[in-house]
């Protein structure tokens, strides 16, 4: 790929339409005020009728507020929006529909117990005499979905039955059913979606962009940007920072846009393992079902490691899989010098490995249980009087999990409280207590810092670091630029499903990280993409 | 996703004055409940307080406070058991034929009933922990199972048991003229209450039943500990039913009808929840089983018929949940 001059565009796709006059879409000086923060400051946003128009940011730039807004779940503070020339109020997701908006979120909103063609016509069903027609709304559903170039997906299927993919196909046909939009917005589509189906949404973008649609494309991806958009608006703490048009877009360019120039790495290093440190975890040739393949790394004692990728390249798939939450691994692993793949969590945790999930409410915590019962339930063993005595002792459990919570931060008082009535952060820490307490070799950490303040992240950080110190090795899965590149000792990209690059964090920057974390390299030329041809 | 945070901490400060009462709620609910059932039935009825009165209330509720334990396990677990009732039934039927019809001894017969329902209550656990079918199915299939069995064993008749150890279950007074059933009742509370508090098996029913996804990836054994709440849920069925021949002194199959939604109602008065584990205490359960008592034994002496009694404690049932979800905001 890289070296190559703009290629002329693949399948068609990239054939810009002159701009209207009259946009689509247009708003102006967009803003939002919430509680002690503007989360959009005077932001301008214009989609053109016959246009793929890509909307980028960083989590947190004010992508998803200004979809909010335009969808009638938010109320601008301050701004206008014009629709085709005429200025609208959006008082409610009602309102956006009536004005031909439509928006295709992540959480699809389909019933999967109904069929295909039930969902497509859910709540506008053609009746005859009071009995809903059936031929028609097969039909129906049949001529909406030839009419985005989709035959394969029978209308008489369970929604449930359905890939992801066609999942999204059916909730595009379902919004086009309802009335034909002027504007409609893909909030990152593709990130679920494999190479094939990726490519077969682009073409139905296509295909609405030439019907006049003004589609906007909201993405992470931005090799995709640059092959499906014909323009893009940049986001960054709440503003536009840059629109930028096809021809002048690239990967390095989109990447310093994002980010903007910042200050200091949000944490830095106190201690870092020895270089000759024994190897706590080993993985060679793992593969996870069709879409992770080829991954090698190891961890070393003391050392914390960062899986650092775009949202669905396979990072969380690859740590997961450790604990064994993987379907069809293949592959060797090593842990602790011993070989094997744990094949549920609780053999992973005989093994030494701890895992902080992703979803701490989900899988981390017993809300209704204290904080202490909380960071002693994963040793049980060490808190019950002798091993054939199997009551626990609980003078010991206050003792050990005092400890540990000291070392963890936590505040002894809040110990025999719920946990649910900690903070996010403060239930973080109780998470890294639990594994203090087990005294694991390996902890698997997935976004140890998300939806926790600034405060207790820095705080987290330094647990991690003590854990290392103590001899774990700390495997993070991250996609906080500044968190890895702060916190880790070796960076490992993933991208489309393997390991693409190892960095070392001192002297890489976030652009740098970024870059690669896209697929790209430094002074590759990317105006395009690599065209694959699909079978 | 600052502003969110922000939001929820918001949220979390403005707490509703149903909120604030919750944690009061939780522990001392049910007692002030069943403290003003006492004092309201004991100001408008002349008989109520009296001791033999109570003591008779205690006696009568035994059968399903007992059986009740069982079933307060399972749902602090995330579970429901629908076959208790049952599983009393054959218990009992069991031990009676045992004892009775082939006239073998009591150190026998006894521990072989409560073994059985046990077994039935192993079933319950390997159904919907290991194949995965949900509880309240897999104990209404184990119902009729149970209930079938028992059947099976009477040869649509009944077992007369005439022993002396049985009749002394009833009278038999330990102290305060209590009989040893219900002493044996408040034993078997005090026993799964330290099980539940004070055991690693106890910690790992309120783990499963809070948040089943967080126990496994702490490394609990999920499946082995649910087959083992509905095994011992069939255990305290099988104890339920050797201390209703004592009370009975009599097996017929109409002996269990309902228990096992009486059982379901102590629960639940005692504070648990049918969609949701984690959350409650055995011994509210007991206070669950008296409160019931007490109003089935002021219905009885106000004259109410027994129709109307049932139609009642439905209603009750109802505004305890009802009154459960407003205080602890579950939809």
């Amino acid at each position: 790929m890289g070296g190559r001059a703009p290629n002329p565009p693949a399948h068609g796709l990239g054939t810009t339409i002159p701009t209207t006059p009259q946009p689509a879409l247009r708003m102006r000086g967009i803003s939002k005020r919430f509680p002690g923060t503007l989360a959009l400051d005077a932001v301008d946003f214009e989609a053109a009728a016959g246009t793929i128009h890509g909307l980028l940011g960083e989590n947190g730039a004010g992508k998803s507020t200004l979809l909010k807004i335009l969808a009638g779940d938010y109320q601008a503070s301050e701004g206008t929006i014009e629709i085709a020339g005429e200025p609208v109020t959006i008082a409610s997701p009602r309102d956006a529909r009536e004005h031909g908006i439509g928006i295709v979120y992540q959480e699809l909103s389909l019933l999967p117990n109904l069929t295909v063609a039930e969902n497509i016509s859910l709540g506008i069903e053609p009746t005859v005499g009071g009995r809903i027609d059936a031929s028609l709304l097969k039909r129906r559903a049949r001529e909406t979905l030839a009419s985005i170039g989709v035959a394969a997906v029978d209308p008489e299927r369970k929604v449930g039955e359905l890939s992801l993919a066609e999942r999204q196909l059916v909730e595009i046909a379902r919004l086009l059913t309802i009335r034909q939009p002027r504007v409609l917005v893909f909030d990152e589509p593709t990130t679920a979606l494999n190479h094939h189906d990726v490519l077969r949404f682009f073409s139905i973008m296509a295909r609405l962009r030439d019907d006049g649609v003004a589609v906007i494309f909201v993405s992470h991806r931005y090799r995709e940007v640059l092959e499906i958009c014909d323009e893009c608006t940049v986001l960054r703490n709440g503003r536009r920072v840059g629109h930028v048009q096809r021809g002048e877009a690239s990967l390095e360019r989109l990447v310093a846009l994002t980010l903007g120039q910042r200050g200091e790495a949000a944490f830095s290093r106190a201690w870092r393992a020895e270089e000759d440190a024994e190897t706590v975890l080993e993985v060679e040739g793992m593969a996870v079902g069709s879409r992770i393949h080829d991954v090698h790394f190891s961890v070393r004692r003391g050392e914390i490691v960062s899986l650092c990728g775009l949202l669905g390249m396979g990072q969380t798939e690859i740590a997961r899989a450790l604990i064994g939450d993987g379907d069809r691994v293949a592959g060797s692993v090593r842990i602790a010098a011993a070989d094997g793949l744990p094949r549920t969590a609780r053999e992973a945790l005989r093994r030494g490995l701890g895992l902080i999930p992703e979803d701490r409410q989900a899988e981390g915590l017993f809300p209704d249980m204290s904080v202490r019962s909380n960071v002693s339930i994963s040793s049980l063993a060490r808190i019950v009087v002798a091993p054939f005595v199997r009551a626990i002792e609980f003078a010991r459990e206050r003792a050990l999990v005092q400890g540990v919570a000291e070392r963890a931060g936590i505040a002894p008082r809040v110990l025999g409280r719920p946990m649910r009535t900690l903070s996010g952060g403060n239930q973080q820490k109780a998470l890294f207590a639990r594994w203090l307490l087990r005294g694991t070799r390996l902890l698997v950490c997935i976004e140890p810092t998300r939806g926790v303040d600034v405060g207790a992240k820095i705080e987290i950080y330094r647990q991690l670091e003590a854990l290392a110190r103590d001899g774990a090795g700390v495997l993070v899965v991250s996609t906080d630029l500044p968190e890895v590149l702060g916190l880790s000792d070796r960076v490992l990209v993933v991208y489309r499903g393997t390991i693409t690059e190892e960095l070392d964090p001192r002297g890489t920057g976030e652009q740098r990280l970024l870059l690669a974390m896209q697929g790209g390299a430094v002074g590759e030329k990317v105006g395009l993409v690599e065209t694959e041809v699909v079978g | 996703m600052a502003v969110e945070a922000r939001a929820a901490a918001a949220a979390g400060a403005a707490q509703t004055p149903l909120e604030r009462l919750r944690p009061f709620a939780e522990a001392f609910g049910t007692l002030a409940v069943a403290g003003l059932l006492l004092l309201a039935f004991g100001l408008t009825s002349s008989v109520f307080l009296e001791a033999a009165n109570l003591r008779n209330i205690l006696v009568q509720i035994t059968v399903v406070a007992v059986a009740a334990i069982g079933e307060t396990i399972v749902m602090l677990a995330g579970g429901l058991d629908l076959s208790v009732g049952a599983n009393v039934l054959f218990g009992s039927v069991v031990a009676a034929d045992l004892a009775v019809r082939q006239s073998l001894p009591l150190w026998f017969a006894i521990p072989v009933g409560i073994a059985a329902s046990a077994g039935i209550g192993l079933l319950n656990g390997v159904v919907s922990a290991v194949i995965g079918i949900e509880p309240i199915l897999a104990t209404l299939g184990t119902f009729l199972v149970a209930a079938g069995l028992a059947k099976i064993i009477l040869h649509s008749s009944w077992i007369v048991v005439d022993s002396s150890f049985f009749a002394d279950f009833v009278q038999t007074k330990v102290f305060w003229q209590l009989p040893v059933m219900v002493i044996a009742m408040l034993g078997l509370y005090a026993a799964a209450s330290l099980l539940m508090r004070a055991t690693p098996f106890g910690r790992s029913i309120y783990a499963i039943g809070g948040n089943p996804a967080a126990a496994r990836i702490a490394g609990l054994p999920t499946t082995r500990v649910r087959i083992a709440a509905f095994a011992l849920a069939g255990a305290f069925a099988g104890m339920a039913g050797v201390l209703q021949i004592g009370q009975l002194g009599i097996v017929s199959s109409g002996n269990t009808t309902g228990l096992e939604f009486q059982a379901i109602t102590a629960a639940l008065i005692g504070g648990l929840s049918v969609s949701a584990g984690g959350v409650g205490r055995v011994e509210r359960t007991l206070l669950g089983a008296v409160i019931v008592g007490m109003i089935a034994n002021y219905q009885t002496i106000r004259g109410v018929p027994p129709n109307y009694q049932q139609a009642l404690l439905g209603g009750i049932l109802l505004l305890a949940i009802l009154v459960d979800r407003l205080i602890r905001g579950r939809a």
